[in-house]
């Protein structure tokens, strides 16, 4: 049996049996114990507590990045509008896809041989960065210089559920941690009165991938993601109920807290002595939360600069959350924004009409979030992360083997586009090329769980060591097979 | 002697006993090697990481004896029994080399001189392999003597006594009476005990007072509730199918059918093998039928565009891997992939295993087929079953005659088509090569029709009957691999002749298909309407139907026909059910139109008309099950190249790992023998694996701490001989009785243990794994909201049928694609419990799953239980709590009037089961004082809680008293 104290339950063991062997036995006997063992008394050697599971652990070594902000485009925006312009596959615009790209290929949507699709947009190059991009993104485009591009990603799933199980779980079964989940695991929670993970969906849908992709599979639920709302309570159960106020909830929790006491007293069961924590923790959150997720503190400028509108859902509302929230130290902030799904079966999917309304709703959004993070000497120790689950067929779709009326394609898993920012990443560097139509990445593409180990060096976390042990394994984020950090877009 | 003193004489002493075995003394003297102790350990750290299942650089493997173990000096095998010099084992381990010696520096690196001198000891005495414990069948252990025989109740208490003897601890003092009756109470109906029966308990004093409550206990109809939920975890049951649409699903009966089956405490062999196979039983009856929805409560995905077969296969493997974990605690999800990477199980051992489910008729579709129509009320369930059977008797019957009918030589000329269109751009071509074929050429579109014109072959005079073939493209892949299939949604056939500017058509009677028990009517073919005969949605073989004219046509000379093929069925964003390759064949002979114009057979099908009518009257849900695919399209089983199902490698044969079946080659022949198998004396594992999960549930961690995992690397039980001894009594003394076990668990001295401890206790078994003092753990998420109903008594104790949906804050159900709402139950399905509140995978209740209540996805035997500010939350503020907490209030009050001290001690009592001390007294009537005063002041804030300010104060204390620790555990 592997003897590494990771695996939290056996650690409750060790942990409690080492504490109370200090405390019990004075000073004397307890720092003999440990010298011992070959380890330094009052080891600097991070232990994990389960009884405080979110307490701060030390990173494995010195992060580039404190904490991440997540923006997943659900569905899976179009690199072939927004970053890729393929001047190549302009020109075979309309031209059947040879068949060479066909062979042995599985698509969702598309059967026998589909037409070859050119960007729809115009593209140019950002004039500091000399990077490409269509005029859909105005806003975005000013902030080139602070983004990283990774144009060679691929993943091995095109569904979207499973795909997005893969990038957020790096397993595209269910019953596996997220990445904010391990990341949490990691590293806890610096704010105690917040949680340290936290999801916030716009679109007017949830993921496709549902709840799971913010769950902690077979590490502990204290791991999970919390989905906050930006309407009502923003953490369910949140508000008080009609008839409470925080007066006579504080005193409710005085008294249970006082009440547990003596029952910790005569029981002696530790969970108890947790629990009383746990409830002045609520009570402390109640606070907390509620002032985070008030929208209406921000200024006129500040709502301007996000366009937000405080009371609705939206994209750019959680972006604005999402900034408060890193400001007060959430470890792991993730944003899905549904609607991105352009296969092109009417109006809202096309990749022109219903891309163009997408981009509008997040260009200005991100641009704002962030130039605030920057102005707040955030972005240097936030890593943030955009992308979809995979990309989109350089062909355009032609579901049920006929013409469709509006414009579409196909999901795409062997090449797609994702950038990062902030944290510890090269601005207006773009890393990994694709073949003249971007259908493969040309040379050894980035895979999710290349992306996933590079996530977490970047935050100080050596993939192949954070680990859980679970059904006879040590699992891990990056999985079994092997992966690579990928440094060439580290700064 | 100082306790530095003592200190240093323990670590003085290991340095001895390591030396010594590192010297690898006379092997007479030297103490015995234990393998699975000492030295599989060693090769698991240290050495399978290269040389294990996954990889065996050089070809060593130390998972697999024959594989390192050489059979004579010769033999260039790494461990030479009795020779550790000549064992090259040895030498890689010891040598200075640093090029030679294993592990390398870069992995684990030199061993310790106290693991070199175990494996040379070890060899030295015959380097005896001894399979993993949980792999050799339990064997009684002897009764231990013990310090203290007395204090023994049950036989399963020695065991424990034995431990504590040896560990030096003595066990703690009887729980008082009102502890363990809430104990017990929860453990065996999930519910507080009453006032009245706490009352009643404490005041019987008959020497059997506790074997009566455990017996009435486990008499209630609360017993199945209770123990259904830890069993539908296992069973990943849910209300909705899963996934990215995450559709809802009618499955309750088998809700229903598990706790019906607990309370009427079915043997677990016996509900093992209804699970597994109650459909292969002979006269299956209906609840038989619905214990397989098991292992249909695995997951569609309905999500446009993805492939039925990739999410058919995922469902087989998701079966094979949780069979594995629920009934063997052995972990199979790495196999899919290469063989084990620490236990003997071989990669194509997962495929013998895969085999034993793959032949089942579900085929990730939307509709769930195959189903069974469950009637709604348990009464008819004899009824419809007998219906079902005489109907699918009539249909064999059917099929039966149309089998002796299809082997007549009926002198079957080929049609050789010369024209051959199709609507909406598929485009087609005809072939001649020996026999005449039309197939697709390039891209399918959805919904094509088909319109085929072929000259009469000579000699045919008039049409007695049309054949259709349909071929896969690949026939030789089609097997293992599926091919896309094809429904005939219509086929019309039709004259033409130079003079006839009307084709005339030829009315078609019947479409006889090749397969028996078809999902969709094969005369629906020769209607106007979507579905038909076909191979829906895979085509893995050649097929063939016979369309027959309701009397013989005769046919002009030289005349042509006209074929026409509809393929309505199918949505449009899966792939194209359209045929791809066809050939057609016509007979002269009248031998299918005598055939479905006669007596014999017109009067089956008005039989089958009538018995479906009378089925049709029983109100009924449709419930997906387990069905065996008939023995022609049985799916043969290869495994997978490195886990990808689009490559198949080796075909093999049912059946189940060797290490699990040491006496056989392990070859099963179907789910039903697997199931037998399982529960049979031969298997080391079910009842261990079953006792071990039981434990768990009551005392808060299993005898095996890894419920899930009983392999080498998951944890060694705590105490193997009272494992072996609860597992061979529930499976031999007990006849796999969960009721008897659970009572003698309960009645043991054991688990009457006062659960209070000291920080001594604590400190030295923190969780209790020696047994020293009582149980005491969190109450389940099930169990928070049950007792909060139950105590306030608001708690419903209506039983079965559809799932409920409490109080859920609004926007919870947000899930694409899908229009289902949430919408509150009426009346007191309000207020069930919490078994039957619907589970939406993708969206669990959330108060639920803030108490650790899975998402029901995949298999769990074992939730975590965590403690966290989200829970409190939940319990202070969920608008549910607070209408208990009002409920209680109410209830306080009416109990015991205006004395406030009564209403306080009142609702403590019915919160936590016993009575409050005059502290907690004290602290309750502060907080109802300075609430009063506050509401008082705020008439309307108490309006807002509760009405007046008294009754707002005293809702204020029942809030806190659902709140306590005392009520949040058991």
């Amino acid at each position: 049996m592997n003897s590494t104290l990771r695996h939290l339950e056996r650690d409750t063991l060790h942990q409690i049996t080492r504490r109370h062997f200090l405390r019990d036995c004075a000073t004397g006997m307890g720092a003999l114990w440990l010298t011992s063992q070959g380890l330094p008394a009052f080891s600097a050697v991070p232990r994990r507590d389960s009884s405080k599971p979110l307490a701060v652990l030390p990173p494995h070594f010195a992060p580039k990045a404190k904490r991440v902000i997540f923006l997943h485009m659900a569905g899976a925006p179009s690199q072939f509008e927004m970053f890729q312009p393929k001047p190549e596959l302009a020109k075979l615009d309309g031209k059947d896809c040879p068949q060479e790209f066909l062979a042995g290929q599985r698509f969702a949507f598309i059967t026998g041989t589909p037409k070859l699709l050119g960007p729809v947009h115009p593209f140019h190059q950002e004039a500091k960065t000399g990077l490409w991009v269509t005029d859909r993104l105005p806003f975005l485009e000013k902030h080139f210089n602070k983004l990283c591009f990774i144009h060679s990603m691929q993943t091995d799933q095109f569904n979207h559920a499973p795909a997005q199980l893969l990038v957020h779980t790096g397993n595209q079964n269910l019953g596996y941690a997220s990445f904010g989940a391990w990341t949490t695991y990691g590293l806890g929670s610096v704010n105690e009165n917040l949680p340290g993970y936290i999801v916030l969906l716009s679109g007017g849908n949830n993921p496709d991938g549902g709840k799971s992709l913010w769950g902690s599979g077979f590490l502990p639920s204290v791991y999970q993601g919390v989905q906050c709302r930006s309407k009502g309570d923003p953490v369910l159960y949140l508000d008080n109920p009609p008839g409470i106020d925080r007066e006579l909830r504080g005193d409710v929790v005085k008294a249970i807290s006082a009440l547990n006491q003596k029952t910790y007293e005569r029981v002696g069961d530790p969970e108890t002595v947790t629990r009383i924590a746990q409830y002045e923790l609520a009570y402390r959150m109640q606070v907390s939360a509620t002032d985070a997720f008030d929208l209406t503190k921000e200024s006129a400028e500040t709502h301007a600069l996000y366009g937000t509108k405080p009371g609705t859902e939206s994209f750019a509302n959680n972006c604005l959350l999402a900034r408060r929230l890193a400001e007060r130290g959430v470890r792991f902030v993730q944003l899905f924004d549904w609607g991105w799904d352009s296969h092109g079966t009417d109006k809202k999917t096309s990749v022109t009409d219903g891309l163009s309304a997408k981009c509008r709703e997040i260009d200005q959004p991100i641009a704002a979030l962030l130039a605030d993070l920057e102005v707040r000497g955030l972005l240097d120790e936030t890593l943030v992360v955009w992308g979809g689950e995979f990309g989109r067929t350089p062909m355009r779709e032609n579901r049920g083997g006929v013409e469709m009326a509006f414009i579409g394609r196909d999901h795409h898993p062997a090449a797609f586009t994702i950038w990062l920012a902030g944290g510890g990443v090269k601005g207006g560097f773009s890393f990994g090329e694709t073949d003249p139509i971007g259908y493969h990445p040309l040379g050894e593409p980035v895979q999710i769980r290349d992306l996933h180990a590079t996530l977490l060096h970047l935050l100080g976390l050596e993939h192949r060591d954070l680990t859980y042990s679970y059904q006879g394994l040590n699992q891990k984020l990056t999985g079994v097979r092997s992966s690579k950090v990928i440094k060439e877009i580290i700064a | 002697m100082s306790p530095r003193c003592s200190i240093q004489f323990i670590v003085w002493i290991g340095w001895l006993c390591a030396s010594a075995a590192a010297l690898a003394l006379d092997p007479k003297t030297a103490p015995p090697i234990d393998f699975s102790h000492d030295i599989r350990p060693i090769f698991n750290k240290n050495c399978v990481g290269c040389h294990g299942g996954v990889k065996r650089a050089g070809k060593i493997s130390f998972i697999y004896r024959e594989v390192v173990v050489a059979q004579d000096a010769n033999d260039d095998k790494p461990i030479h029994p009795g020779d550790p010099e000549n064992s090259e084992l040895i030498r890689r381990v010891t040598t200075d080399n640093e090029d030679d010696r294993m592990p390398p520096a870069d992995h684990a690196g030199k061993l310790s001189e106290h693991d070199i001198g175990q494996l040379r000891t070890w060899i030295q005495q015959g380097a005896k392999w001894k399979e993993h414990w949980a792999w050799i069948k339990p064997v009684e252990p002897a009764p231990p003597k013990v310090s203290k025989p007395r204090w023994i109740r049950q036989p399963l208490d020695a065991f424990v006594l034995a431990k504590l003897d040896a560990e030096k601890l003595k066990p703690s003092p009887e729980a008082d009476r009102a502890q363990w009756l809430r104990r017990v109470s929860f453990d065996l109906t999930g519910l507080p005990p009453t006032p009245e029966e706490i009352k009643n308990f404490a005041d019987d004093k008959s020497r059997d007072a506790s074997e009566k409550v455990v017996d009435r206990l486990l008499a209630s109809p609360r017993f199945g509730e209770r123990w259904a939920s830890p069993w539908l975890d296992a069973a990943r049951h849910a209300d909705s199918m899963g996934y990215e649409k995450d559709p809802l699903r009618t499955v309750w009966p088998y809700r229903d059918w598990v706790i019906r089956a607990l309370n009427d405490d079915l043997p677990f062999d016996q509900f093992t093998i209804k699970q597994l196979a109650g459909d292969l039983l002979p006269d299956a009856t209906m609840a038989d039928q619905i214990a397989t929805t098991f292992h249909r409560n695995t997951q569609v995905n309905t999500e446009g565009g993805t492939d039925d077969e990739e999410f058919r296969v995922a469902a087989v493997i998701d079966r094979v891997s949780t069979t594995w974990e629920v009934w063997q605690g052995t972990t199979m999800r790495c196999v899919q992939c290469h063989s084990h990477p620490y236990e003997p199980i071989k990669h194509d051992e997962f495929y013998r295993s895969f085999a034993l489910f793959n032949t089942t008729r579900d085929w990730d579709l939307a509709d769930e087929t195959p189903v069974v129509q469950v009637p709604t009320n348990e009464v008819s369930f004899a009824e419809a079953r007998k219906l079902d059977a005489a109907i699918s008797a009539k249909h064999l019957e059917e099929f039966a005659a149309l089998t002796n009918l299809a082997a007549r030589n009926l002198n079957w000329q080929p049609l050789l088509p010369d024209k051959a269109t199709a609507t909406k751009g598929t485009k087609l071509a005809i072939q001649t090569n020996g026999t005449s074929e039309v197939c697709t050429v390039g891209t399918v579109a959805h919904h094509s029709q088909f319109t085929i014109e072929a000259p009469l072959p000579a000699g045919i005079t008039n049409l007695g009957a049309l054949q259709i073939e349909v071929l896969p493209e690949n026939p030789d892949a089609a097997r293992l691999t599926p091919e896309i299939g094809f429904v005939i949604s219509q086929l019309r056939l039709a004259i033409v002749t130079n003079s006839n500017t009307n084709n005339d058509e030829i009315k078609l009677a019947h479409c006889f298909g090749d397969e028996p028990e078809p999902f969709q009517d094969s005369d629906d073919s020769v209607r106007d309407d979507k579905s038909g005969w076909g191979a829906y949605p895979r085509l893995t073989q050649p097929r063939r139907a016979v369309f027959v004219p309701a009397q013989t046509t005769a046919l002009p000379a030289g005349a042509t026909l006209q074929i026409t093929i509809a393929h309505e069925f199918g949505a449009k964003d899966m792939s194209a059910l359209v045929t791809r390759r066809l050939r057609l064949s016509v007979t002269a002979a009248n031998d299918w139109i005598e055939f479905s114009g006669s007596p014999g057979f017109m009067a089956r099908r008005d039989e089958i008309a009538g018995l479906q009518k009378l089925r049709a009257a029983i109100p009924s849900v449709n419930l997906p099950v387990m069905r065996e695919q008939p023995e022609l399209f049985r799916r043969a089983t290869a495994t997978f190249a490195r886990g990808n199902w689009l490559a198949k490698g080796e075909v093999v044969q049912p059946g189940v790992p060797k290490v699990f079946s040491p006496d056989s080659d392990g070859t099963l022949s179907n789910r039903l023998a697997l199931a037998q198998w399982l529960v049979s004396p031969a298997n080391p594992l079910t009842a261990r694996v079953t006792v071990n999960r039981l434990w768990s549930e009551l005392f808060g961690i299993g005898l095996v701490e890894t419920v899930e995992d009983f392999g080498s690397s998951g944890q060694p039980p705590s105490n193997q001989a009272l494992l072996d001894h609860l597992a061979l009594r529930f499976q031999n003394d007990l006849g796999w009785s969960v009721k008897k076990l659970l009572r003698e668990i309960m009645l043991s001295a054991t688990y009457r243990q006062d659960a209070r401890s000291t920080p001594d206790l604590v400190a030295r078994d923190p969780r209790n794994r020696l047994l020293a003092r009582g149980p005491r753990s969190r109450l389940s998420a099930e169990m928070v909201r049950d007792q909060a109903l139950a105590v306030s008594g608001l708690l419903s104790d209506k039983m079965f049928g559809p799932p409920v949906m409490p109080l859920q804050p609004d926007g919870i159900w947000d899930v694409i694609y899908s229009k289902v709402k949430w919408e509150t139950s009426p009346g007191e399905d309000q207020h069930r419990r919490a078994l039957y509140t619907f589970i939406r995978r993708t969206t669990g209740y959330p108060s639920a799953a803030t108490f650790d209540s899975p998402s029901r996805e995949v298999c769990l035997t074992r939730r975590i239980k965590t403690n966290t500010p989200l829970q409190a939350l939940v319990t202070l503020n969920d608008p549910v709590y607070v209408e208990c907490a009002v409920a209680l209030a109410a209830r306080m009050q009416r109990k015991a009037g205006d004395d406030l001290r009564n209403q306080i001690t009142h609702g403590y009592e019915l919160a936590t089961g016993r009575s409050p001390t005059a502290n907690d007294l004290r602290t309750l009537e502060k907080l109802q004082r300075s609430a009063l005063a506050r509401y008082t002041a705020h008439p309307d804030l108490a309006k807002q809680l509760n009405g007046s300010p008294t009754e707002a104060a005293l809702t204020l204390v029942a809030n806190a008293l659902l709140n306590l620790d005392a009520s949040l555990t058991k």
